[in-house]
């Protein structure tokens, strides 16, 4: 019986062995005429394959497509490949823009700025700038980069709120509201139906963020924003307190959905989907998400309702996911060969149908689902804390948020949070200040 | 209160308090099995127990649209051959902690122990360049040997405890009757020490059987990553396909838990009698 244990366990050990040998060994060789590409989302894996069968039935050229989600492990293998010299001919840095600059710096990423002017500018001309924005270096750039485009979006996004058709006309309501105040008109028409009003994330602080950084541009502009992350203006200046109480009136009105400040956005697209909620907002990524959840939802996208009818309102947007190629790729003209072709319109449109993402190619508009063009057609409003000439410190922008929890839980009134943020902010500078 | 009602009611409380805990480990198993079968707008909306649709054709799908084939034998190759090397090895390895005397032995134990203390994200980074410099990266044989080092620490403390108890007689005895110490090691410490093996086999599938993360770093091709690849095909960064992604779960849990009810006895038997001292 021992001896047959024994021997067991060898034949175990032999087999493993020969097919461990048999078929995983076999090292890769670089092949000239082959482009590897790195990606990391699941949803669209099956059309960049699609498209790079068809590459290279029209030029020749294979294009191998690697997926590695999530997104977080992708980050992690990115890092390591470029520590290891492995880094494939295209891929994505989904980390800060800081970590891109550092990318550039070391010589992992090829400038564009050339290719993209070429034929005057016919490239950059067919993109939405503020899906370019994201991937482009501004002269005098904080990180010392040398100016210029390094990266290809394939697509874009922006977060902006929705609103249930169905719901809205159950309430009488035969227009999605403009301004704050039909905004406040529309949630008591919905009350008195006994329909909830707003739905969003904000479990998830960033989502609660975007909708105050929303007001702040459309109440003080971006001027006086980005003046008050510089530390010129303070928390406590009138505007913010406007901001502040955007919270403060449509908690007291009712326009929130119970729980709302610890709803993370997967329960929020529910509960838009199922019909729970007849405003949400949330990114353009979720046509998908209420595909899946319901296909025949009725809704629409708009704009956050105004408060200062001379400003527009401004909404976090930009690049979704882009591409960079490897600075020191042999294969490099190839790598930008496809990338220009992977971001021409027919193809930007077979993505977006595909995938129901917006298109980071403007000409592409024309052939998405209505919805989708909703959200495309603003895009000329979106702005994101990664193009701003400054950022606001993270401890700052905790206290902000955390206050706004406050203020919708009634725990706090818009002039307390303000003070206490500004104390945060002057502490966070004297802080800065001596780190220096 | 006469003494066989105050003994009821003790095994009463006792027994309901075992069957919560029972229950909340087992219910989301049920909840996975339930959503499993339904579609992706029911799972949202259908709330009783028993979905009123059911759809057992998302196995099928959940198995083709994840391309399970492959990725199941990789698996079980990656789950086999990392758990017998890491059997054979830290047995090896505790036997010689316990029972032998060389130079430098507390020094090498501490080393394995504080190895277990360095978290696996921690070691990424310098995996994937050694590897890279071996040529092992994107091969079966880097990834299991990767594997078959992550589980060594655990498993080299668990035997050195079990081996630390055996009595000394026993391999005297072996001695006497002309044992050499390979034949100490697979004659007697090894079977004496079965229940510890049990817990180190079932733990190490386990960890084997659910890794994801250093496959994905090490590993490129497709037709090399194991089970859990399949199960993202379900989930994309903003929408997750729930009924699909349901069904390959529980794919995936079935082999690891006909594991757990072949090696119980053992696995209680090891847990009891201190495999897990120290």
């Amino acid at each position: 019986m021992k001896k047959f244990s024994f021997v067991a366990v060898v034949l175990v050990l032999i087999c493993s062995g020969v097919i461990v040998a048999c078929t995983g060994c076999g090292g890769s060789k670089e092949d000239p005429n082959q482009v590897t590409m790195w990606h990391w989302m699941t949803d669209r894996d099956a059309v960049l394959q699609q498209l790079a069968q068809q590459y290279e039935q029209e030029t020749g050229v294979k294009i191998k497509i690697e997926l590695f989600a999530p997104s977080d492990s992708y980050s992690q293998r990115i890092t390591a490949s470029s520590q290891a010299n492995t880094l494939p001919d295209i891929f994505g840095i989904l980390d800060k823009k800081e970590i891109f600059a550092d990318f550039i710096r070391y010589g992992f990423v090829a400038n564009l700025t050339e290719e993209f002017a070429k034929d005057g500018g016919a490239w950059e001309k067919s993109m939405f700038p503020k899906a370019l924005d994201v991937n482009r270096f501004k002269p005098d750039n904080i990180y010392g980069i040398e100016p210029g485009i390094y990266g290809v979006p394939i697509d874009v996004t922006n977060i902006q709120m929705l609103y249930n058709k169905k719901l809205l006309a159950k309430a009488g309501i035969k227009k999605a509201p403009t301004n704050f105040s039909e905004f406040l008109a529309s949630i008591k028409a919905l009350k008195r139906v006994g329909v909830s009003g707003l739905v969003s994330g904000w479990g998830e602080i960033w989502m609660a963020d975007a909708f105050a950084s929303n007001y702040a541009f459309n109440i003080m502009g971006e001027e006086k924003v980005m003046a008050t992350y510089k530390g010129d203006v303070k928390y406590t200046d009138p505007d913010w307190i406007k901001v502040l109480n955007v919270f403060k009136t449509l908690s007291e009105a009712g326009a929130f959905m119970e729980g709302i400040v610890t709803k993370p956005n997967k329960e929020a697209e529910q509960d838009f989907a199922l019909e729970r909620a007849a405003f949400a907002y949330n990114g353009s990524w979720c046509v998908n998400v209420y595909h899946d959840m319901n296909p025949s939802l009725e809704y629409s996208a708009m704009l956050p309702p105004t408060i200062n009818p001379k400003r527009p309102m401004k909404i976090w947007g930009g690049a979704g996911s882009s591409f960079v190629v490897k600075e020191t790729s042999t294969r490099k003209d190839k790598a930008i060969a496809f990338l220009k072709w992977l971001s021409a319109e027919k193809q930007q449109a077979l993505l977006a149908k595909e995938t129901r993402n917006l298109p980071a190619n403007r000409k592409a508009l024309e052939s998405i689902p209505e919805v989708l063009a909703d959200f495309a057609s603003v895009m000329d409003n979106t702005t994101h804390p990664t193009i701003w000439k400054y950022n606001e410190l993270p401890a700052v922008t905790e206290a902000f948020d955390k206050g706004i929890q406050s203020i919708i839980i009634g725990e706090k009134t818009p002039k307390q949070v303000a003070s206490e943020v500004q104390a945060v902010k002057e502490r966070e500078t004297e802080k800065a200040k001596r780190r220096q | 209160m006469n003494e066989p009602t105050k003994r009821n009611l003790k095994y009463l409380g006792l027994h309901a308090f075992l069957l919560s805990v029972a229950l909340t480990c087992l219910f989301p198993l049920f909840w996975m099995f339930r959503c499993s079968l339904m579609d992706n707008q029911t799972v949202f909306t259908d709330k009783g127990l028993i979905p009123s649709v059911i759809n057992f054709g998302n196995y099928a799908d959940a198995w083709t649209k994840g391309g399970f084939g492959v990725y199941f034998f990789n698996s079980i190759l990656y789950t086999v051959s990392v758990v017998v090397g890491i059997v054979l090895v830290s047995s090896l390895a505790a036997f010689a902690f316990s029972r032998l005397k060389f130079w430098g032995r507390d020094a090498f134990y501490y080393m394995f122990v504080i190895a277990m203390m360095i978290p696996l994200p921690g070691s990424f980074v310098p995996l994937f360049v050694l590897m890279n410099k071996l040529g092992m990266a994107n091969t079966r044989i880097g990834y299991i040997l990767c594997m078959i080092n992550v589980g060594l620490s655990l498993s080299i403390i668990l035997l050195k405890t079990f081996f630390d108890k055996m009595p000394s007689d026993l391999e005297d005895a072996a001695r006497i009757d002309g044992c050499s110490k390979w034949q100490i090691w697979w004659n007697v410490a090894l079977p004496l020490a079965r229940p510890a093996v049990a817990v180190i086999v079932i733990f190490n599938s386990l960890n084997v059987w659910n890794e994801y993360i250093l496959a994905q770093l090490l590993l490129s091709d497709d037709k090399l990553m194991p089970l859990q690849r399949g199960l993202m095909a379900f989930a994309g960064k903003h929408s997750v396909d729930y009924s699909l992604l349901m069904a390959a779960l529980t794919i995936s849990a079935v082999p690891i838990i006909l594991l757990y009810l072949a090696m119980q006895k053992h696995i209680i038997k090891g847990l009891s009698s201190g495999a897990v001292v120290g």
